[in-house]
């Protein structure tokens, strides 16, 4: 029986169900499940807009064997406005079946096919199966720097499960917050690197962007090797009005120097985080010079909202900067950004414009997993 | 072509099959990391402990490489044994490039 692969209707949405029992079942880990709608909750595809998500399946018979995503947006690269897709969720019945093993590399072909100019993102780091055949197929792939702030040390050192991994940790993570050096270590270490910006910032949070959202996009389209199109349309279809995004503006003498969507999530058993009140500095922009003032404002606002900790992943070298002269630290990163060979081509040299281009948690898959 | 022609191109072509099919057991060996010997035309990821997706990705764009072709994804999704393998390539390589 041969597989093909088409866009999922209605008609498919139970065997997409079974397809979810039949992971279920052979132990797949629970966030490795298709959506058992066939339209997207979060940028469904409207009339002519270049921003939208379509849901593919791989169809063995009628039976579902599995399915991706593409997120397709414009993005300017080196200043030009280019369609490229975003290739995310692929789910493969070879997980738990091995006689499906084909359908992984199936669909990876049939979306390089629709869209040569692709990109993958997050993906847990590159020991995991999808980089590794991204890999093999000559994708260009760097990790996007994770930086992270702690607000309340003690707090932090009893609920971070990323550093809490074995009993001989836990004992000494223990010791640090109870004797209270964990607190000087930590509080020392974040304020060693701390730069003011500039006086006179003024921060206001909007409930939507508008026309000076698209001014400070023209600017920043050529001072970016490769930005998402983040004019106020797509930012609104984005961040949409009534949703869970904090969005801020930060100005100075009456001109827009940039904005961030933040998020404020009381985690509860994270695999990382805990139960920490996790402060996310989720999408940013301005140009790169002005990339502190907007750092500072955002982890400002998220600390004075009382987050246990702010955390963000940021690819282009001046925001890393801007976070650490912030008083943030590096950590280790499994947020992965990986080119299509077609699109690593128009970033060429990848190695060293991958630390111009603009990418971070707004680029992924929105309001999972964040 | 007559009678001798055909028995002599059919020799020919199993021939041809048979070569095929030990430089793709030769190449599955070596990807998949199991001794020759254990590569049979049957041999499949279930048969196959080390044989998942990346090591068919990995499969693929060898036989790819070393073939100077380029499978579709419907093809891809025909490989599911060293046999079939075989089949899709010695179509493949029949096709005018």
């Amino acid at each position: 029986m041969t597989i093909g692969i088409e866009p999922y209707r209605q008609e498919f949405i139970s065997a997409v169900k079974c397809f979810n029992a039949r992971l279920d079942g052979g132990g797949a880990p629970a966030e490795f499940r298709f959506p058992q709608h066939h339209l997207p909750e979060w940028l469904p595809r409207r009339n002519g807009e270049p921003l939208y998500q379509e849901y593919f399946l791989a169809l063995e018979n009628g039976a579902v064997r599995g399915g991706y995503i593409l997120k397709y947006q414009e993005f300017f690269v080196r200043g030009e406005l280019k369609n490229v897709a975003y290739y995310h969720l692929p789910l493969s019945e070879g997980i738990v079946n091995k006689a499906y093993a084909s359908v992984g590399a199936h669909m990876l072909r049939h979306a390089l096919k629709a869209q040569p100019l692709l990109f993958a993102l997050g993906m847990g780091g590159f020991d995991r199966p999808l980089p590794r055949m991204l890999k093999a197929m000559g994708w260009s792939m760097c990790a996007v720097p994770f930086y992270f702030q702690v607000n309340r040390p003690t707090r932090f050192l009893r609920e971070v499960h990323a550093l809490r991994n074995t009993a001989w940790r836990r004992c000494v993570l223990d010791l640090a917050a109870l004797t209270g050096t964990g607190w000087l270590g930590l509080t020392v270490l974040q304020v060693l690197h701390r730069q003011h910006p500039k006086a006179g910032t003024q921060v206001a949070t909007v409930d939507e962007f508008t026309g000076w959202a698209d001014d400070l996009v023209e600017n920043c389209r050529k001072r970016y090797v490769m930005l998402a199109r983040r004019d106020q349309k797509n930012l609104n279809l984005l961040y949409p009005r009534r949703s869970k995004f904090l969005r801020l503006r930060v100005s100075r003498a009456g001109k827009v120097l940039g904005w961030a969507v933040l998020l404020d999530t009381q985690m509860k058993d994270h695999r990382y985080f805990g139960n920490l009140r996790v402060g996310t500095i989720v999408d940013t922009l301005a140009l790169p010079e002005d990339a502190l003032p907007v750092i500072s404002a955002a982890s400002q606002f998220l600390q004075q909202r009382g987050t246990d900790m702010v955390v963000s992943n940021q690819s282009h070298e001046t925001w890393c900067a801007a976070l650490k002269s912030a008083g943030f630290l590096r950590g280790p990163s499994n947020f992965i950004f990986a080119a299509s060979q077609a699109l690593s081509g128009c970033l060429r040299p990848f190695a060293t414009n991958c630390t111009k281009i603009h990418f971070n948690r707004g680029d992924g898959d929105g309001p999972i997993n964040l | 072509m007559s009678a001798v022609d055909s028995t002599s191109h059919e020799k020919w072509e199993q021939g041809m099959m048979t070569e095929l099919l030990e430089q793709v057991r030769r190449m599955a060996a070596d990807v998949l990391q199991v001794p020759e010997n254990r590569i049979t035309p049957q041999s499949s990821p279930d048969t196959t402990e080390n044989w998942d997706s990346v090591h068919h990705l990995d499969l693929v764009l060898a036989l790819e490489q070393a073939f100077n072709v380029q499978f579709e994804p419907e093809e891809i999704d025909q490989m599911k044994s060293i046999g079939q393998i075989v089949e899709v390539l010695e179509s493949k390589l029949k096709q005018p490039r």
